[in-house]
């Protein structure tokens, strides 16, 4: 039995010496369970796009590796896998230099790469493994005395949702953003502090919490809000993993990377 | 047996002298306890929230007046007059603060660094030829852990004249790594490698962006300097991945690296070349 798209994220139960096996562009996953013991092995895939899929195979197709990692759980009958965003801030690099006018708002979609974590156990899951799905750039949003450790990413910057693709190893997050100031707000760099944020599962996508942002100028604070609802672009949605770390929100002056902020160094 | 002859011993001894004695070790163990139980509580509680440096300091004076309190306590007890005692240590003081002008010095110097804070407990510092992870910061010294595993006392006076490095200061640092390519080498060439081995390398920050730079005209090549932030956890791994990353695409690009080298050439017409000479000779 073959699953693809976002279904790849639903429960599975690994039959006695059988291997569950999740693929997706630039990451497989396989699985094992013996007894109480689960043998986990995560390898690069080179095929670079396509969808993902997960089935069950038979032990002799398991890959013969020295990579296989071994955990211990008693209660080990069914297996949660979900998607989890990444534990550090991300840097996102619009693939254009965007201005937003003076009294201006617009709404981003933006794709954040996603983990995949494996948990087992039943009322009170237990985690057994975490693993990225794409490789990210390390990169410092600050100036070198302050500021973040983040991940790093090129990224599109989507005005609606029909042109983001649906995938299973990235989540949309709409950013709303009204400049309710004087000057420009350019997007050359956006940190999201994403260990903030939850994601759900929709119809087609997997989505994060939504963000809105009033911009009030470079040398005003103001407050990113975390909407802590599931976003409403689609039907039914699910929560599928909670925030790394809840809260309400974040300043925005290390939000937005402008020119003038990295001139000093 | 024993037993027998400490009651027998006891039994020797008055009740008023029995009675100075248990007061004795009741002062001495409940003053220990309590300067003990002050100094903990002091520490986790009252100063949770400060560095561990301070914490270490108040630790430190609140055990060691603690000490010298409860001494006074027993020696005041045993009968000893402490007006005539303390007459005497100003005088012993006068005699040892004369022979300890090293130790004072390092005292006056270690307070000069807990007011500055150069480093705190945990910091990498590099002294002199030693560096190592700050363990404790004293007041007549600080103690250091080498990454060899050594432990290095270092005065706290020689601290405050000698130029200390921290390391660790900042999140992220600077990696220069420095090395010469052969003369007749593509350079845009070389720079777009350096570029795409920075970009490729999992432990490179790609913000603050890696520096490029041909430094110099040497005697045997072009001086290269490729400088990488990273985080600062991160040196090791970044060391080691870099310098096979760049010994790898060197070789698969065919860029050389420079090595010493001194040319010689001979003339033949020449009238010092040997061979001239040489013939001459048998002519």
């Amino acid at each position: 039995m073959e699953k693809t798209g976002i279904a790849v994220w639903n429960p599975v139960e690994i039959p006695q010496k059988r291997c569950a096996m999740w693929r997706f562009p630039l990451r497989s996953i396989w699985v094992e369970r013996i007894e109480t013991e689960w043998h986990v092995l995560s390898l690069p895939e080179t095929r670079g796009n396509g969808g993902a899929s997960y089935r069950i195979v038979s032990r002799s197709q398991k890959p013969a590796s020295s990579q296989w990692r071994h955990y211990l759980h008693r209660d080990s009958r069914a297996m949660q896998p979900a998607p989890v965003l990444p534990d550090r801030p991300v840097v996102m690099r619009p693939d254009r230099a965007l201005t937003l006018l003076p009294g201006q708002s617009t709404i981003f979609f933006l794709e954040l790469p996603v983990w995949f974590r494996l948990s087992t156990g039943g009322h009170r899951p237990a985690k057994v493994f975490e693993e990225p799905l794409s490789v990210l750039s390390r990169t410092w949003f600050g100036d070198p005395v302050n500021g973040d450790l983040c991940w790093g990413l090129a990224t599109r910057l989507h005005h609606s949702i029909e042109s983001v693709e649906p995938v299973a190893d990235r989540a949309v997050c709409p950013l709303m953003i009204e400049n309710d100031s004087e000057s420009d707000l350019e997007f050359q760099k956006i940190c999201l502090h994403v260990e903030n944020l939850s994601i759900f599962r929709g119809t087609r996508h997997l989505w994060t919490n939504s963000l809105h942002a009033v911009f009030k100028g470079p040398d005003q604070a103001t407050q990113m809000e975390i909407i802590h609802t599931p976003p409403g672009f689609e039907e039914g949605m699910v929560p599928l993993s909670e925030a790394r770390l809840p809260s309400t929100g974040w300043n925005i002056r290390r939000t937005f990377g402008m020119l003038k902020y990295f001139t000093d160094f | 047996m024993f037993v027998t002859q400490i009651k027998t011993w006891l039994g020797t001894l008055s009740p008023d002298v029995l009675t100075r004695g248990l007061r004795v070790a009741i002062t001495v163990v409940f003053g220990l306890v309590l300067v003990r139980l002050l100094a903990v509580v002091t520490q986790r509680y009252v100063m949770k929230k400060s560095t561990l440096q301070r914490q270490m300091i108040v630790r430190k004076i609140i055990s060691y007046t603690g000490f010298f309190l409860v001494l006074m306590a027993v020696l005041g007890e045993l009968g000893v007059k402490l007006t005539a005692l303390l007459g005497a240590a100003g005088i012993v003081g006068i005699a040892v603060g004369f022979a300890s002008q090293t130790s004072v010095s390092n005292i006056i110097s270690g307070l000069f660094l807990i007011s500055e804070k150069p480093f705190k407990i945990g910091d990498v510092i590099k002294i002199g030829g030693t560096t190592g992870i700050i363990q404790s910061i004293d007041l007549l010294s600080i103690k250091i852990r080498t990454f060899d595993n050594l432990f290095v006392r270092i005065p706290n006076e020689k601290i405050l004249t000698s130029e200390v490095t921290n390391i660790t200061r900042f999140p992220i640092r600077r990696m220069d790594i420095l090395f010469q390519v052969d003369y007749g080498q593509d350079l845009a060439r070389v720079h777009g490698a350096l570029a795409a081995i920075a970009s490729a390398n999992p432990w490179s920050l790609d913000e603050p962006e890696p520096v490029i730079m041909f430094t110099e005209f040497k005697e045997s090549g072009i001086e290269v300097l490729l400088g990488l932030w990273f985080a600062k956890t991160d040196f090791m791994d970044l060391k080691n991945s870099i310098m096979k990353d760049i010994s790898a695409r060197f070789a698969a690009d065919g860029i050389r690296f420079a090595h010493p080298r001194r040319m010689v050439r001979l003339s033949p017409d020449s009238p010092d070349s040997p061979r001239r000479r040489a013939s001459a000779t048998t002519a």
